[in-house]
């Protein structure tokens, strides 16, 4: 009697009205996807962080062998301590360039049109583009930039090529690249904010400055707050630029956790480890996003 | 004398706009300037690259687009970034529009339960799941093919956020409606939810082809062979072309010429449909 089934489940209510059944064949495609492609490699990539996984030949179940081996890896602190030199770089720079570049375009002239195109441009190309560009700009003997400081007086530097340089010119890159997103988001959260507020406190007497830190920004944190994660996230996923630009040089001075995964994982084959490593960059980025919103939360108060 | 009050007036309130408005758009220029010299450098003759910075080209050549057809399969790379980056914007749009509908307007037990766990998923770095899907891309022996470049991307949630955030602001009265005229759930979102979404498919689709247009890590991972790479990956090899040049020599107008072939695409599609790139950013921006 598939009629009298059918009309049962038709009669089932949840919450007061009745279950729309259907809704399970509408995202039944994607979840399938979802869970293939996004869940279970998850729970994958925990179990192989406890095996020796190579290429080729079986899996090797070692237990914790790889989370001992990442701390006692000569290369973990250093590149750990160039992914948090370039997030200490890129966020700040990034958050900071792209508020003021918003709070700039957003008082609404005939260039904000413009100008909103020449930050959001950069975004749209591929990372390939940025970097080979850019390895020319930072180029020793013919780059733009030295060539440029030279007609100043400053002496040739070694851009991409020298330790003292290497993380803020990848790091200036990035933020090149970044801004222009950023900066939307932030254009659509001061949008948001009644201009009747502004004015209200200008009528009050309170300078434009005051105006800013009493009423702008407060209004504003859901959008900050949304771009400093998104930017935390992606500063600790620094990959392409790293890829192309240096490979990681000079001797791993700007090598990344994600650059370290690329070489440990698919260049020796060293699956487990890398495995192992994408659990800590997992935990590393959890740590940093939490810790904003309770020092964003904090400062709300 | 009135006019010529009129034109002090004139004349100072657009020094003051000049004034207030130069620095950001010099900053703005700045900001253009390496992607306009790209394109720029691309058409230079050898000769003329390294000689000094002259912003307008006194003479255009073709041969540095020339030589990276003739030194690149790009033919192959273009149709692979083309049909991967197209068949990502069309699945993605199909499954995301399905998925934001029942979750934005359908009743259902796990209905909330279900979207928290999409969005929690945002939470975890995707180089999280890289080893095991390239491990199974292995297994599989589906390395060097549209299937492995292809369906990874559709597993993003972003359309489906789009589409959701859409299709909550839709009013109750428009399904009573479709209702009344005999249309079920699918005719309804079929017929008329998506008909009245499409702000949020062209948004969706631009995005969407961007982003799948400029993917590294992945069609990195996934192609062995260069006949499957895409172009951004392909073009990477212009990064180890000997660019530290001479005098008159130099490689740089090959290079240009091969980025400026993964960028102008992007960059062609965004100069013409801006507005939609802006919505759509604005609208993930707000909402989140």
């Amino acid at each position: 009697m598939p009629d009298g089934w059918l009309a049962y489940l038709s009669r089932i209510r949840y919450r007061g009205r009745r279950i729309e059944w259907q809704a399970y064949l509408f995202i039944l495609p994607f979840l399938l996807i979802f869970f293939v492609i996004t869940l279970l490699p998850i729970f994958f990539a925990i179990y192989i962080s406890f095996n020796e996984w190579g290429i080729v030949g079986d899996p090797v179940w070692v237990g914790f062998d790889n989370f001992r081996d990442i701390f006692q890896d000569d290369w973990i602190p250093k590149i750990w301590g160039n992914t948090f030199q370039m997030a200490a770089l890129i966020v700040p720079g990034t958050v900071i360039v792209a508020l003021l570049m918003a709070l700039w375009i957003n008082q609404e002239q005939w260039l904000s049109g413009p100008i909103r195109t020449a930050f959001f441009a950069p975004h749209v190309v591929a990372i390939t583009v940025t970097a080979i560009i850019w390895i020319w700009i930072f180029e020793k003997e013919t780059g733009l930039l030295n060539v440029a400081l030279y007609g100043i007086g400053i002496p040739k530097q070694g851009w991409l090529t020298t330790s003292q340089w290497v993380i803020q010119s990848i790091s200036f890159v990035t933020i090149w690249q970044a801004v222009g997103f950023h900066m939307v988001i932030l254009l659509a959260g001061l949008k948001e904010i009644p201009a009747e507020l502004g004015e209200a406190a200008v009528i009050d007497g309170a300078t434009s400055w005051q105006t800013f830190w009493r009423i702008t920004l407060p209004l504003l944190t859901p959008a900050l707050g949304l771009v400093i994660t998104l930017e935390i996230i992606s500063a600790f996923r620094i990959f392409g630029q790293v890829y192309l630009m240096t490979g990681g040089g000079p001797a791993g001075h700007s090598a990344t956790i994600v650059s370290y995964i690329y070489n440990e994982g698919f260049v020796r084959f060293r699956l487990g480890f890398a495995a192992a490593l994408s659990l800590l960059l997992f935990f590393t980025i959890l740590f940093f996003t939490l810790l904003r919103t309770r020092l964003v939360r904090e400062q709300s108060h | 004398m009135a006019h010529s009050m009129i034109n002090t007036r004139l004349l100072l309130r657009f020094l003051r706009t000049f004034i207030l408005w130069s620095p950001g758009a010099l900053v703005a220029l700045l900001w253009l300037f390496p992607l306009y010299w790209m394109l720029i450098t691309s058409v230079k003759p050898d000769r003329l690259i390294l000689t000094g910075i002259d912003l307008i080209p006194t003479e255009v050549t073709w041969d540095h687009y020339r030589t990276v057809v003739a030194d690149t399969p790009v033919g192959r790379w273009f149709t692979n970034s083309i049909v991967t980056s197209v068949s990502v914007v069309a699945g993605s749009l199909v499954l995301g529009s399905l998925t934001g509908f029942a979750l934005a307007r359908m009743h259902f037990p796990g209905r909330t339960a279900i979207f928290w766990l999409l969005i929690s998923s945002l939470m975890i770095p995707p180089e999280m799941g890289i080893v095991p899907l390239f491990i199974g891309v292995l297994r599989l022996d589906i390395q060097d093919s549209y299937l492995s470049l292809i369906v990874p991307p559709l597993a993003s949630v972003f359309p489906v956020y789009l589409y959701r955030q859409f299709f909550l602001s839709f009013p109750r009265e428009l399904e009573d409606a479709a209702a009344m005229d005999g249309c079920s759930r699918f005719g309804t979102f079929l017929r008329v939810a998506l008909p009245l979404a499409k702000p949020a498919t062209l948004a969706g689709a631009i995005l969407i082809f961007t982003g799948n247009w400029n993917s590294f890590l992945w069609p990195l991972l996934v192609a062995f062979k260069s006949e499957w790479k895409t172009l951004p990956v392909g073009m990477a090899v212009y990064t180890r072309l000997d660019i530290q040049g001479t005098a008159t020599q130099s490689g740089y107008g090959e290079a240009m010429a091969a980025v400026a072939i993964v960028a102008l695409p992007t960059l062609i599609f965004f100069l013409v449909l801006q507005r939609y790139f802006i919505e759509g950013v604005t609208q993930v921006g707000i909402k989140g």
